[in-house]
């Protein structure tokens, strides 16, 4: 048995919201130290 | 590194997975992602903001805002130090397994091996004996807490900032494992398919908003501790940001370690995920060590070492939840960190010790639900309340700002004055008559009355009663 396409839906989403926005703002983070 | 290691901690890998598999699995995840944007990372703004602005624990920060509102910053300390109290239980069974990990003690039966550690009684009304083991860890525990405390939460915060990387890998790995079970397929379905009809159950909506405040750290006043503690030029709203999703997808991770594993447990045993007849707070005393079983190599290796993860997890996030409390009493009657940090790690232990018992399980669980549920919640409309009426919340807004690359608008200004208060009174409203109409788990009367009602009203009072000490004084 795979997974259902909305628990597919539910994977990608809550990855990309949390991981990619974590990435994001860190990121943010880093630069903003480097250009002090 | 540091602000994502005080908030991630075993509010992530212990409450997250069951309160998750408790209320539906992937039923509870949608309700869980709204609470976190709608309220959770408005409400870190906000702490943040109020704590750097005020540069002082939760007491002196809302006497700021205006003297009669003491008694909230006194309560917002005063709910995480009780949450320690039983948190620490937690960390001294991790500290129990750690020490299991090295021969995997608890065999090929872990649910079963798990009660006969605590000596569960099976019911809060037998109180049974206490458990030497949960004691011994107890003490371990409550003296790294001084310790830490005493001397000085920056000195330690560097080292755990080093550590917080390695439980995260060892979650990978155990996730990994877990993944390549057989009938890992059917828990991370539970885990990860909505269940719509389950969005009507006011409690599980309820769940998620209390699961995201306790993991968080916000409205418990650790954050505005925290903040105070910032340095003047650091970046409010990105640090808000960074901590809630690192929180949350430790959280999200740890979901997937636990829930692969359930599957494996519930096709091992023939039944369906939601039979398997665990949950609650033993559901990841099962599941990892199950997982850190069936490790190819170095089973003990790695189970050590996880729990030891498990500790530099828990330990920070333990000390946090004290802190604002020794803040509080150093700031508001200038008794020495020292003496403040030993009389609560004392009065700690002692009141730790009935979650030791044969039915501390079971008191410990009551406790979580209602002081979760309710009392971190009430704190967080209470918050918004006085923050964002009885204080002009623009200057907030402009504060954090001034600091901040990414600027905040209007916006937040209506969720923190209109849609969070609103929401959350309601859930409130309704889970009050819910839980009258049905008590928590059918336990009689008198046990939701004393593990329940009973925290909530003295924690209410106390910070009434905390407030009012200071204007005795004064009067003399």
């Amino acid at each position: 048995m795979g997974l259902p396409l909305s628990a597919i839906a539910m994977l990608i989403f809550g990855s990309v919201i949390l991981y990619g926005g974590l990435a994001y703002f860190l990121y943010k983070a880093f630069r903003r130290e480097k250009n002090r | 590194m540091a602000a994502i290691g005080s908030a991630v901690g075993l509010g992530n890998v212990w409450r997250f997975p069951y309160v998750c598999y408790e209320n539906g699995g992937g039923a509870f995840l949608i309700p869980y992602f709204v609470a976190l944007f709608t309220a959770g990372i408005p409400l870190m703004i906000l702490e943040f903001s109020v704590g750097h602005w005020a540069r002082n624990a939760p007491p002196k920060a809302f006497k700021k805002i205006g003297r009669k509102w003491e008694w909230a910053g006194w309560w917002a300390v005063l709910v995480p130090f009780v949450i320690a109290l039983y948190y620490v239980v937690v960390m001294a069974w991790c500290f129990s397994y750690m020490i299991y990990s090295l021969d995997l003690r608890w065999g090929s039966q872990a649910d079963v091996f798990f009660k006969n550690f605590l000596g569960d009684t099976g019911t809060p009304e037998v109180f049974g004996s206490i458990s030497i083991p949960v004691v011994l860890g107890l003490i371990v525990i409550w003296l790294c807490v001084f310790i830490i405390l005493y001397k000085g939460v920056h000195r330690i915060g560097k080292i755990v900032a080093i550590t917080v990387p390695i439980p995260t890998i060892l979650l990978i790995i155990l996730t990994i494992r877990g993944l390549t079970l057989p009938g890992a397929i059917e828990g991370i379905s539970y885990y990860l398919t909505p269940n719509f009809s389950r969005l009507t159950d006011v409690n599980v909506w309820l769940a998620a908003y209390a699961q995201v405040f306790f993991s968080l750290g916000v409205a418990q006043g650790i954050m505005i501790t925290y903040a105070s503690f910032l340095k003047k030029k650091s970046d409010i709203t990105n640090n808000a940001f960074i901590i809630s999703l690192a929180d949350a997808g430790t959280s999200f991770l740890a979901g997937f370690t636990v829930f692969s594993v359930v599957g494996y447990l519930a096709a091992s045993q023939g039944v369906g995920v939601t039979e398997l007849g665990i949950g609650g707070p033993t559901l990841t005393f099962i599941t990892y060590p199950t997982a850190i079983s069936l490790l190819p190599v170095a089973a003990s290796f790695f189970g050590m070492i996880f729990y030891v993860a498990l500790l530099t997890f828990g330990i920070d996030s333990a000390f946090s939840m004290v802190e604002p409390m020794v803040s509080g009493l150093h700031g508001k009657w200038k008794i020495t960190k020292a003496k403040a940090t030993g009389i609560m790690c004392i009065i700690g232990f002692f009141i730790s010790l009935v979650f030791a018992s044969g039915s501390g399980l079971h008191w410990l669980d009551i406790v979580d639900h209602f002081i979760a549920n309710f009392g971190l919640v009430m704190i967080g409309l209470v918050e918004c309340l006085i923050l964002g009426w009885m204080y002009t919340l623009s200057k907030l807004r402009e504060h954090a700002n001034e600091t901040s690359e990414i600027q905040i608008g209007r916006w937040w200004d209506y969720l923190i004055k209109y849609v969070i208060p609103f929401v959350l009174f309601l859930l409130l409203a309704i889970a009050i008559i819910d839980n009258i109409i049905n008590p928590y788990l059918g336990y009689p009367w008198w046990v939701i009355v004393l593990g329940g009602v009973t925290p909530c009203l003295a924690i209410f009072l106390l910070s009434f009663v905390f407030m009012k000490i200071k204007k005795h004084t004064e009067a003399t």
